[in-house]
């Protein structure tokens, strides 16, 4: 996610999960449409709540695998049909069955190291990162919904009452 | 979705109608027929022509499995026989899911928990028909019951198989298999009145006795799984041996059961029952059917590698048989049982929609049955009928026949009982199942 | 939704918050070490010492210091290589299996036993270098092309698959154990007073800002993980069996190896995760995470596996008789009467017999017990290897050649070795690096906790940094 600059958000604290995820719903269906979530433990159905569409990692992950798959019958095949074929305890110079284990062994790495790496690439996430976070809290007990004030067409008090009905805790103000 | 589910009606009763009874019946009189039809081709040599040109070069003479005596009447009982062991296992795969999910305490389970519990009772019909086969045609089907073998000095005799005697002699392995069905089925029965107990009376005391005799089955089933194995399967290739076995043939017994139980769960639910198992009991159902078919693969394949990589005469002649064997006929369901059992449900069933689509699991489903069907066909046959065998209407008819009669069963148990334990303590975790 | 029925056991006691969890595990990891610690790490460090100088001398001197001979050219090398890789088979069985079976005491354990899991493989591949005598061309093992003046590497070798199925499992675990410790990582962040520290947990962190978009891509990552990760932990194993198992050595050569050793590897690594997770709640003070229900369920494990091993054992014996082959029969008759014919009755007691024990309701749910009983398996397990390795290459078609395995004082300290090379990596996690999943502990406290709180959230202690510097768009 790109760092938003200049901006001016309104940031909901909740105590607990449940009513986060309620709150979610409602504050939506008032019509504020929220920046996003932030929250210290992944809570069951928050993405759907928010809207968030499905994540595609499953197919990077089974392109990934695919890959190395290729990759190993690939090596396999060349080095010992063709670069230098030898049989070895009987077996053809290509004999298949003796191939899947490595096979196996390099589809689950590629897919492992490759899905991972995306998941990494895809939320902007590396050692040297900056994190931009609403609250230190949300990393430890609390939870919080930030609505980003530029993006609603409605006042900020609107928009406070709104987050204090629904069940938060405190409403602070963070400016980027 | 965490959302509030609706939660439908627990009291659910299946009818077993007229219209699939009608069914059923005219389904077991095809086969019926069809084995006639099938025996009397047999019986008057149509399609053998071919085989006595390989008969005359002598393979089968001399050879393990294959005898003298060829009749028709020995592909009637290795099909007889080839069926019993699936339906076997399919019916005591439900008792041994749901002995495990008691132990494992698994919460989603107990809203399907009936259909399991309704497969193991054919057990009694598959234990008389395997008694009475093995009583009628155990010398066609069973190499090692000729007493010939056993003579020392004597022209037949085999001092291998000989030497299995203390392991492989009629009264013993009748008693073994008196037993298996004997213990499977009373502690099904045991578990079975728990159940029904629990519906009228509530409680949770049930459901740790329910526990307690299903850790009782699991302890019996670890061995006899894998002795029935044996007895039922390996020793028709009385020379051959494989540590293996056992754990083979119970994941093929799983996998088969498992994709029975998903298939009475969808069709059921087709029909209007089961209103409480939602998408997430189905995902977890597919979920099983894909782990345990690559389980199945990994047994499989574990087994084949290791011979083929060793290549010791006495265990390579095993697949040597199923590969170009008796003309190459067994080839062909060789390679059906490896894609069925292991491509197809790894494909359809791969991706989270496919196991929420009813279509692709029953398609899946289909294909799992089919295809470990074919799995003992090929661990039967060619030690049986060796190169007399095939693929014809006394198959079909044989399958048909032992189907209907396995859905009549399981119909009539399911209409013995409300469709969902409705005091299992972990329904309520069930009723809000949402993966 | 927490639905939770009456009737199961709750997994954390103690009325815990969420703050309270962070707190309870940061707690270790923000403080200075404890005296037990400093003492165990001082213990593990010197025996590492003591280890590494004997691993040295056996590279400097050759293998020629190890007790093989022409007959036994395998003893100690492979069977604690065969045992490491073994225990180390128990966290990603628990961090993935269990995952997948939605099993939720999981979330204690996970974190050491994975941790623990990487530690082990470590060990296990020391001794594959140390038996290669020439460590320094352990990268002829590698597929290269023939330059190096040999040919490729032979991919028909289980060696070979060997160095392949160690190598994908060890990245892989290190992997998913790294990706779980990243939301932790960034707890001990935002918590953090010292510049220093601050500074590494947040590069450590990769700067996770815990979003409900993350976290959502992050469990499904975590699920596939887990699902590849499955039959990797089965396909490790089942490779570390075929080195033997595609041998036509009688006693090797039977083909329920693969999910015989699976089975076994479980076993171990489970035995190991409770000594480790009995020493840790005790030490960290974690007796609510870490309950009699966490340990009682292990154990259940332990017996089902033990239980495994059992048939496979009985099964091996009986086609030995069965198959009518007299070596094979001879190999198992040797084992059980022969020289060895200790070695075998240990793994027997220990690894079928002693988890039986656990059958009692008493003992299994008994810290004492539990501890004891694991060791045993672990002892007994280490036989089962040795019985497999030693007894059947001791005594082969020739009896001319047959022999007698006498350990040296350098297999015996090439193995102390690996004991202190294993704690001293564990004592280092346990000390900077959280030993309990905060997050998936949090997020299972509301279904599974023996009392709730009146308010779940609860109050975070110790003082925060309002505006720390790595935050670079504060105001």
């Amino acid at each position: 996610m790109a760092t938003p600059v200049n901006s001016k958000f309104l940031v909901g604290i909740f105590d607990d999960d449940d009513v986060v995820l309620k709150a979610v719903r409602e504050v939506r269906e008032s019509g504020v449409r929220i920046h996003e979530v932030y929250t210290p433990f992944p809570i069951h159905g928050l993405d759907v709540a928010l809207g968030h569409p499905r994540s595609r990692l499953g197919i990077a992950a089974f392109m990934f695998g695919l890959t190395g798959c290729i990759t190993a019958l690939l090596l396999m095949s060349y080095t010992e049909k063709f670069d230098w074929p030898m049989v070895v305890g009987g077996k053809d110079s290509f004999s298949f069955p003796i191939y899947i284990p490595i096979t196996f062994e390099l589809t689950v790495l590629f897919t492992a190291l490759g899905m991972v790496a995306t998941f990494i690439i895809s939320n902007n996430m590396g050692p040297t990162v900056k994190p931009l976070m609403f609250d230190l809290r949300t990393t430890d007990n609390k939870f919080a919904m930030a609505i980003d004030l530029e993006k609603n067409s409605l006042q900020e008090t609107a928009i406070e009452s709104i987050l204090k009905q629904s069940g938060a805790a405190e409403v602070n103000v963070k400016q980027f | 979705m965490a959302s509030v589910h609706a939660i439908p009606s627990l009291d659910e009763q299946y009818e077993f109608t007229a219209e699939a009874k009608r069914r059923l019946i005219i389904g077991g009189v095809v086969g019926v027929a069809l084995v006639a039809i099938g025996s009397f081709l047999l019986a008057s040599g149509v399609g053998e022509h071919a085989h006595e040109a390989v008969q005359g070069h002598g393979l089968s003479e001399g050879h393990e499995g294959a005898h003298g005596h060829y009749t028709w009447m020995t592909r009637f009982w290795a099909n007889v026989w080839v069926n019993s062991v699936y339906f076997t296992g399919i019916a005591v795969a439900g008792m041994f899911f749901l002995s495990y999910n008691y132990l494992a305490q698994a919460g989603w389970s107990s809203v399907i928990k009936r259909i399991p519990e309704a497969m193991p009772a054919f057990l009694p019909v598959m234990g008389i028909i395997m008694l009475a086969t093995f009583l009628i045609a155990g010398h066609d089907l069973f190499h090692w019951t000729h007493a010939e073998l056993y003579v020392k000095g004597g022209e037949g005799y085999d001092p291998i198989i000989a030497g299995k005697k203390g392991f492989l002699n009629t009264p013993f392995f009748l008693g073994r298999m008196i037993f298996y069905f004997v213990s499977w089925y009373f502690l099904w029965r045991i578990l079975r009145n728990y159940s029904l107990q629990e519906d009228l009376n509530g409680g949770t005391e049930y459901y740790y006795k329910s526990m307690k005799f299903g850790v009782v089955f699991l302890v019996i089933f670890a061995v006899t799984s894998s002795t029935a194995a044996w007895d039922l399967i390996m020793s028709i290739d009385t020379h051959w041996f494989s540590t293996m076995f056992g754990w083979y043939t119970l994941a093929s017994w799983h996998v088969a059961g498992l994709a029975t139980m998903t298939l009475v769960v969808v069709m059921l639910k087709e029909q209007g029952y089961l209103q409480a198992v939602n998408q997430s009991h189905l995902h977890d159902l597919g979920k099983f059917i894909f782990a345990f078919s690559i389980f199945w693969t990994y047994v499989w394949f574990a087994q084949f590698m290791l011979i083929y990589y060793a290549n010791l005469p006495e265990e390579t002649i095993y697949y040597r048989e199923r590969f170009s064997g008796y003309g190459g006929i067994y080839l062909a369901p060789f390679f059906v049982n490896l894609f069925l059992n292991f491509v197809f449900p790894f494909l359809v069933l791969m991706t989270r929609d496919a196991k929420r689509t009813t279509v692709l699991l029953k398609v899946a489903c289909w294909g799992v049955l089919v295809g470990h069907y074919f799995d003992f066909y090929t661990n039967i046959m060619p030690g049986t009928v060796g190169e007399h065998g095939g693929f014809g209407p006394i198959e079909f008819g044989m399958i048909l026949i032992f189907a209907c009669a396995f859905i009549w069963s399981v119909s009539t148990q399911l209409t013995k009982a409300n469709l969902i334990a409705k005091n299992h303590p972990l329904l309520e975790e069930a009723l809000h199942h949402d993966i | 939704m927490h639905i939770t029925s009456a009737v199961r056991t709750p997994l954390v006691s103690g009325g815990k918050t969420y703050a309270d969890v962070t707190e309870d595990v940061c707690r270790q990891v923000e403080g200075k070490p404890t005296r037990e610690w400093t003492i165990a790490f001082t213990i593990s460090a010197l025996v590492l010492v003591y280890g590494s100088a004997c691993v040295f001398y056996t590279w400097w001197e050759g293998l020629g210091v190890w007790g093989l001979n022409k007959t036994v050219g395998w003893a100690w090398d492979i069977t604690n290589f065969v045992w490491w890789v073994g225990i180390g088979h128990a966290g990603t069985l628990i961090s993935a299996i269990l995952l997948l079976f939605r099993q939720k005491w999981r979330t204690s354990v996970n974190r050491a036993a994975e941790a623990m899991t990487i530690f082990a493989v470590v060990c296990a591949a020391m001794f594959i270098f140390m038996h290669m005598g020439r460590p320094w061309m352990a990268y002829w093992a590698l597929p290269l092309p023939n330059t190096f003046g040999s040919l490729w590497v032979n991919f028909k070798s289980p060696l070979v698959w060997d160095v392949f199925a160690i190598s994908t499992y060890f990245t892989v675990s290190l992997v998913f154990w790294y990706m779980g410790l990243v939301p932790d990582l960034a707890t001990i962040r935002d918590r953090a007073r010292s510049k220093v520290s601050r500074y590494i947990y947040g590069a450590l962190s990769l700067g996770w800002n815990g979003s409900a978009k993350t976290w959502a891509r992050y469990e499904y990552m975590s699920l596939i993980l887990a699902g590849i990760s499955t039959p990797l932990v089965l396909s490790v194993h089942t490779i570390v069996s075929m080195d033997f198992a595609t041998s036509v050595i009688p006693g090797w050569h039977t083909t329920i190896f693969p999910p015989y050793f699976v089975a076994g590897a479980i076993f171990s690594g489970f035995a190991m995760v409770q000594n480790l997770m009995l020493i840790i709640r005790v030490v960290f003070k974690l007796e609510d995470y870490i309950t009699t229900e966490h340990i009682e369920s292990m154990n259940k494990i332990i017996t089902l596996t033990g239980s495994i091993v059992g048939v496979a054992y009985i099964t091996e014996f009986f086609i030995a008789w069965y198959s009518g082959s007299e070596f094979e029969s001879y190999a198992f008759i040797n084992r059980a009467s022969g020289p060895y014919w200790w070695a075998y009755w240990a793994m027997m007691t220990c690894n079928v017999i002693s988890p039986q024990l656990f059958w009692s309701k008493t003992i299994r749910t008994s810290v004492v017990w539990t501890f004891v009983l694991s060791v045993v398996v672990n002892i007994g397990m280490w036989f089962e290897r040795f019985v497999i390795i030693v007894t059947s290459l001791h005594r082969d078609y020739l009896p001319s050649s047959w022999a007698m395995f006498h350990p040296t004082l350098f297999d015996i300290s090439d193995y102390i070795f690996s004991f202190g090379l294993f704690f001293t990596l564990f004592l280092l996690f346990a000390k900077f690096l959280p030993v309990v999943n905060m997050a998936e502990v949090k997020a299972i406290i509301k279904s599974s906790s023996e009392k709730l709180p009146q308010s779940v959230s609860g109050v975070a202690k110790g003082e925060r940094v309002t505006n720390p510097t790595f935050n670079k768009n504060v105001d």
